[in-house]
């Protein structure tokens, strides 16, 4: 007996058309809701709420209907004595959010918002004898935390200051036998993992060690009849994978091996007509993480109307081009 | 927001709702309010883990609250006895056990448990294996616990045997599993070990699982799982270093190699070539031209072939 393929079905009525604007309202409205329940849930992750906004803002153009002066404030607030900074006021310094935070002062071109020297010394202390990042003090190891340390540096062009090669023998370390990563080295291959190590390998200029062929099939049977992409096998589609995957496909040089249509066409559906924003899926409740992966994906699948996104950094290409950082990419 | 189905409310519906999420907020805010405070005094007692485990239990991913506990866990090992902290550590375990029930995806929840674990006179890993066997039962792919179960294996010596067995009984349950799938791969090298082999495992071993990969795809050919594994069995993903070709020009003093896999040639990786037992000398370039160290195609030009 075969099992059924997991996948979802797009109804008839779902949205074909980029609801463009619907978007950019929606995600400008989101900030100014800040005594309610939904936002003040999420607090533990603000920091990066605020740039996956503000990403998905300057892609669609309209960065300028943001609060720079109020994010930037808020930036330097949650940066801690080490150097790290947390999700939100008062909240714990972590690589998650001390990643976001360079995000949003690299949009922003104000780098002198966070103390630079302390965050990179922050950074460098996090990394391990075996060449792993752990998060923070409390030494969760995940290859995410080497993405994230080494992505931080780069942005701000001290990638000198930790030992990439160990760096890399981690990240080689949790190669798994179909050519993709894991959080560890033993853990199992997810789309989420292989795009934070191809990143890492990206950054530091180490892609020759990856089997592009054997880990491009892989990615590209992510996608399933429905044209969305889900993040392992057997599992359902989501907007987010359309991010994960697409962009490992594209440092990989294959994206061509996925059908562009198919899938345009189930992010397209997963918008919300009525309040604007992306969900997982069509018919699911939005959020800012969905919208922005949405946007992402359509960037990489060459939008027009949007500003062509790095794959690497998840930023407009042309901020990484300003920053002067050279990647490495597979053709 | 992962999988939730957008419903329509009518007005009285999104009234009640409102009001039942006020009154959440506002108890949210009086607990994290009183937290921070706390902490901030310094007061590493009960009732921080009280306050703390109330809104942990409705809201798992608060990171900052985990490690307000683990710092309270700390403080209590100084200033406790043993018998005490033995049995604050199992209340916690418990505690873990329902927040696991109700996010199993939670990174900061397994991350905790690990830490309470470790920071245990005598830890009962037995019951934790056995916690990992109830939790892939709700769900075979969930890769944190699968990624606990590889730590409980390693903290506890578990015979890795007993873990390809617990692998055979996943996928006979259902062959589209493509966590047991990748777990073999990784025991496999390590039970059966053969270096001449390219995938690092013993031939009649391999043939084994060929016929059990088989069984897996005739029965459904569509399930993706079992074909990656089959490639990987027949070890068609690793490439041997090997030169290529090796191409020598006397007319245009000019070498070019090809390897199988990159290799580095860069300030202290020199490539040598000999001709006759002599090393020539020359500058190597990638041919691709991007300055990168690392290529399976070099190339110099100034080759003195003449000699």
């Amino acid at each position: 007996m075969g099992s059924p393929v997991k996948d979802v079905s797009i109804p008839e009525n779902a949205p074909k058309t980029l609801l463009l604007q619907k978007h950019c309202d929606y995600i400008a409205a989101y900030g100014s809701k800040k005594d309610e329940y939904e936002y003040c849930m999420t607090e533990y992750l603000r920091m990066s709420g605020i740039y996956w906004g503000l990403t998905v803002m300057d892609l669609m153009g309209q960065l300028d209907k943001m609060n720079k002066q109020e994010v930037l404030d808020f930036v330097h607030q949650c940066q801690h004595e080490c150097g790290g900074v947390g999700a939100s006021i008062g909240h714990d310094p972590h690589l998650l959010y001390t990643l976001s935070a360079v995000q949003i002062v690299t949009l922003y071109d104000a780098q002198d918002t966070l103390d630079v020297e302390k965050l990179v010394q922050f950074v460098k202390d996090l990394q391990q004898e075996d060449g792993s990042f752990v998060g923070d003090k409390w030494g969760e190891v995940d290859t995410r935390f080497s993405f994230c340390a080494v992505a931080c540096l780069a942005l701000l062009g001290r990638l000198n200051e930790v030992n990439i090669d160990k760096a890399v023998d981690f990240i080689l370390s949790c190669m798994n036998f179909d050519g993709g990563f894991g959080c560890r080295p033993g853990s199992e291959s997810h789309s989420g993992q292989i795009y934070c190590c191809l990143g890492m390998l990206s950054i530091v200029g180490r892609l020759h060690h990856v089997n592009a062929d054997m880990l491009g099939w892989w990615l590209c049977e992510r996608q399933l009849p429905s044209g969305g992409l889900n993040g392992r096998p057997e599992k359902l589609p989501d907007v987010c994978y359309s991010w994960w995957v697409l962009a490992s496909l594209k440092i990989i040089g294959k994206i061509h091996w996925i059908d562009k249509e198919k899938l345009v066409r189930f992010i397209l559906a997963c918008q919300d007509e009525e309040t604007g924003g992306f969900a997982d899926r069509p018919g699911d409740v939005v959020d800012p993480f969905h919208t922005l992966f949405g946007i992402t994906g359509l960037s990489l699948l060459g939008e027009q109307i949007l500003k062509p996104v790095n794959p690497v950094f998840c930023m407009p290409e042309e901020t990484i081009r300003k920053a002067g950082i050279k990647l490495e990419l597979l053709t | 927001m992962h999988g939730r189905i957008k419903v329509k409310t009518t007005a009285e519906q999104q009234e009640t709702k409102r009001k039942e999420r006020e009154k959440k907020l506002k108890l949210y805010n009086a607990a994290t309010g009183k937290i921070f405070d706390k902490r901030k005094n310094k007061e590493f007692d009960d009732d921080l883990l009280a306050l703390t485990g109330e809104v942990l239990a409705q809201n798992s991913d608060l990171y900052t609250l985990w490690n307000i506990r683990k710092e309270t866990f700390l403080h209590m090992k100084e200033i406790k006895t043993k018998e005490e902290m033995e049995k604050i550590c199992n209340e916690e375990l418990y505690f873990l056990e329902s927040c696991l029930k109700g996010n199993p995806k939670s990174y900061g929840t397994w991350h905790h448990r690990c830490f309470v674990l470790d920071n245990m006179a005598n830890p009962d890993w037995k019951r934790e294996l056995q916690l990992c066997n109830i939790f892939l039962e709700y769900d075979e792919r969930n890769f944190h616990c699968w990624d606990y179960r590889r730590l409980v294996v390693k903290r506890s010596k578990v015979p890795i045997e007993e873990e390809l067995e617990f692998t055979t009984n996943k996928i006979h349950s259902n062959f589209s599993n493509f966590s047991s799938w990748h777990y073999r791969s990784k025991l496999l090298p390590l039970i059966y070990p053969d270096p001449t082999n390219p995938v690092g495992v013993k031939e009649e071993i391999l043939l084994k699982e060929f016929e059990a990969v088989q069984n897996a795809f005739f029965t459904d050919p569509d399930d993706q799982s079992a074909w990656f594994y089959h490639r990987w069995l027949l070890g068609r993903g690793r490439k041997k270093m090997v030169i290529s070709c090796l191409y020598a020009s006397r007319p245009q003093n000019r070498v070019i190699v090809s390897t199988s896999q990159p290799v580095l040639v860069g300030s202290n990786h020199q490539m040598e070539v000999y001709l006759k037992d002599v090393s020539i000398e020359g500058s190597w370039s990638n041919v691709a031209g991007n300055g990168s160290p690392y290529s399976r195609l070099w190339i110099s030009f100034k080759f003195c072939l003449t000699g």
